[in-house]
């Protein structure tokens, strides 16, 4: 115990005051430094060494990565706009035009916010695609792999992502909202037995109304987002249990075949520290120098520069397009033509042009191609990893020999709905009718 | 952790010298301590259940502020020759000298307001077997379904003809009533 004589000496002593009111991040001790390391997040989060392909651009071009950078700048743009956005049908599209025109920078939440979730469509589709063509949810070398669960965490996410931007389109009660409800919903009730009644659940009665709008602003700022946080993490826990990217395994089955000199091997039993097996360590030589580098500072660079890059482009592209704002939500006047947004024309294009009639019984193109058809892409896509039975060296490489015939129905299957989103897009005018980009539309009368 | 982990393990040798279960007079009894668990384990399922349940069935509106599906749209004299729409209501008015019947607007594919798309001088066509003149044709502005003047299909992904409401005269005012819980079939007539 100091004296209250030495403590005021220690007080009165300049240097020694002036070190207490500065802040310093310089660690104080050995102990400290090496502590803020082990309880730092994102170290703890990221292996301590990595492999210089894991690192490259240009095989996983970072889509994942770039998908949870678009996920934080969605859940930060997103908190300011819920204490602007009144969920009413009377206020919400006037809280909306607030939002565009008197609150300061209003316009830019909500652009950054849009302009964000239409780029984590993109991104996460593309990721998915990037996946299936590199055969990275296929088990490689390392030992509790379950690369295929990852997959099918992926693809919910990707539904997830879907549902985030059709809850959040419709909150600004415009015509797009409103008709975009109508279609969504019709679609859930075109399903047999439960379809009327997935309706009524959905709406909160048999009209689209304030109970509509609660649900659906419910869902998009608490149910949906908890869930992809949840999966996210667990995908991204995956990864790491996975032995990280698919290329990894790759990379050592190569290092495996040149390899001949006898690679040291250590079994460890494992004692209490958890049941069952013991672990054999190999050393790998994708250890050496020349294939992995420190996690600290490569790894954390990239992803700083990655964030960086991904929230100066959608910024940018927040101030060069403005988000758009239809008229107010007018139950008798559907828009001519009514369009969802790209995402979805597709779909739009699909029960258009399913409904079928066979012996008499016509059946509607909502249950065909608005149900039948993405559930069996959606199931397809789940089971597919179980089904995929090629060699484990077509893991982690992108358009593997062996993998030739599933990457290119994969590949068919993306064109034919980038074609039907692009005809959706561009071909489709007033009344749905087909016109070519260079034809004009006739001028439509906005009401009867 | 480790140390609560191998008290259970003590607790389990223990539990393993007591009878688990008794055989009295050829009849299997339950342990007390077997029962208390399962009578514990039974009343936490029940109560997180119930309030799941209840958490749940709150979400399913008993009541529903909704506009009445049965509503007056005027006096016969009101409405002229041909259609007129009713845009809050989402329904087409047909008058033909003293006959009335009222036409859905809301697509059979997925529920958008069809528009009405007047024909030059008629238009013959024949449907359901019958030559008719119409005067009218509906377009959807979503998917592209076609109607004939007499709401049945003919073009683009809709399944069916569009609804034909019930359509009457109030007794206390003659004004004419329009129900959409009842449909009726393309032939019903009012006649006045």
């Amino acid at each position: 115990m100091m004296t209250p004589q030495a403590a005021w000496a220690k007080v009165k002593n300049p240097r020694v005051t002036w070190e207490k009111i500065k802040w310093t991040w310089l660690p104080g001790s050995y102990r400290e430094a090496g502590d803020s390391i082990v309880k730092n997040f994102l170290l703890h989060w990221f292996p301590s060494k990595i492999t210089r392909q894991s690192l490259s651009w240009n095989y996983s071009f970072w889509l994942g990565t770039i998908s949870a950078v678009l996920f934080l700048i969605l859940i930060v743009t997103g908190i300011p706009l819920m204490f602007l956005y009144v969920p009413s049908v009377e206020r919400a599209y006037l809280s909306v035009k607030d939002l565009e025109f008197t609150i300061s920078f209003g316009w830019f939440l909500r652009g950054l916010h849009r302009i964000s979730a239409h780029l984590m469509v993109a991104v996460v589709f593309l990721h998915l695609v990037r996946v299936f063509l590199t055969g990275a949810y296929k088990n490689g070398t390392a030992v509790n792999q379950n690369r295929q669960l990852n997959w099918i965490i992926g693809v919910v996410l990707l539904l997830f992502t879907l549902l985030l931007s059709f809850t959040g389109y419709l909150l600004p009660w415009d015509q797009l909202a409103y008709w975009a409800i109508t279609v969504g919903t019709n679609i859930a009730s075109s399903a047999p037995l439960i379809g009327e009644k997935m309706r009524f659940i959905l709406l909160g009665g048999h009209t689209i109304d304030q109970a509509t709008l609660i649900r659906f602003y419910v869902l998009h700022c608490f149910f949906l987002p908890l869930g992809v946080l949840l999966l996210f993490s667990y995908h991204m826990w995956r990864v790491r249990k996975d032995g990280g990217l698919a290329c990894v395994d790759h990379l050592s089955l190569e290092q495996k075949k040149q390899n001949a000199a006898p690679i040291k091997s250590k079994t460890y039993s494992l004692l209490g520290i958890t049941n069952g097996r013991t672990v054999h360590v190999e050393t790998s030589i994708i250890d050496a120098d020349q294939h992995t580098v420190m996690s600290s500072p490569n790894l954390t660079r990239r992803i700083v520069l990655v964030t960086l890059g991904t929230l100066a482009i959608a910024a940018l592209l927040a101030i060069l397009f403005h988000a758009p704002l239809e008229e107010a939500a007018n139950p008798s006047v559907t828009p001519n033509p009514a369009k969802a947004p790209w995402y979805f024309l597709w779909l739009q294009e699909l029960v258009t042009d399913t409904t079928f009639t066979i012996g008499g019984i016509t059946i509607n193109g909502a249950l065909i191609g608005g149900i039948i058809l993405p559930g069996v892409l959606v199931v397809a896509a789940i089971i597919w990893p179980y089904l995929d039975k090629s060699p484990v060296h077509a893991v982690g490489v992108w358009f593997a020999t062996e993998r030739r015939k599933q990457n290119l129905i994969f590949l068919v299957i993306v064109a034919a709905i980038l074609i039907f989103t692009v005809i959706g897009t561009y071909m489709r005018g007033p009344f749905w009718n087909w016109y070519w980009p260079w034809q004009s539309w006739p001028t439509m009368p906005r009401k009867f | 952790m480790r140390s609560r982990k191998s008290g259970s393990d003590n607790d389990e040798t223990l539990a393993g010298k007591r009878p688990v279960e008794q055989v009295t007079n050829g009849k299997t009894n339950l342990s007390r301590r077997k029962l208390l668990t399962r009578l514990g384990l039974g009343a936490t399922v029940l109560a997180v259940g119930g309030q799941a349940y209840a958490f749940l069935r709150s979400l399913v509106p008993n009541v529903l502020y909704e506009n009445p599906q049965r509503f007056k749209v005027g006096s016969a004299d009101q409405f002229s020759e041909g259609a007129r729409f009713i845009d809050d209501k989402r329904i087409f008015i047909f008058r033909e000298k003293n006959t009335f019947h009222c036409i859905s607007a809301t697509c059979t594919h997925l529920g958008c307001t069809v528009k009405m798309n007047r024909v030059n001088q008629g238009k013959q066509v024949s449907v359901r077997g019958r030559q008719i003149n119409e005067q009218v044709e509906f377009a959807c502005p979503c998917h592209g379904s076609k109607y004939y003047g007499d709401g049945t299909n003919f073009a683009g992904p809709a399944p069916k003809p569009l609804a034909h409401f019930k359509i009457e005269i109030a007794p206390e005012d003659g004004q004419l009533v329009v129900d959409t819980s009842q449909t009726v079939s393309q032939d019903f007539r009012l006649t006045i």
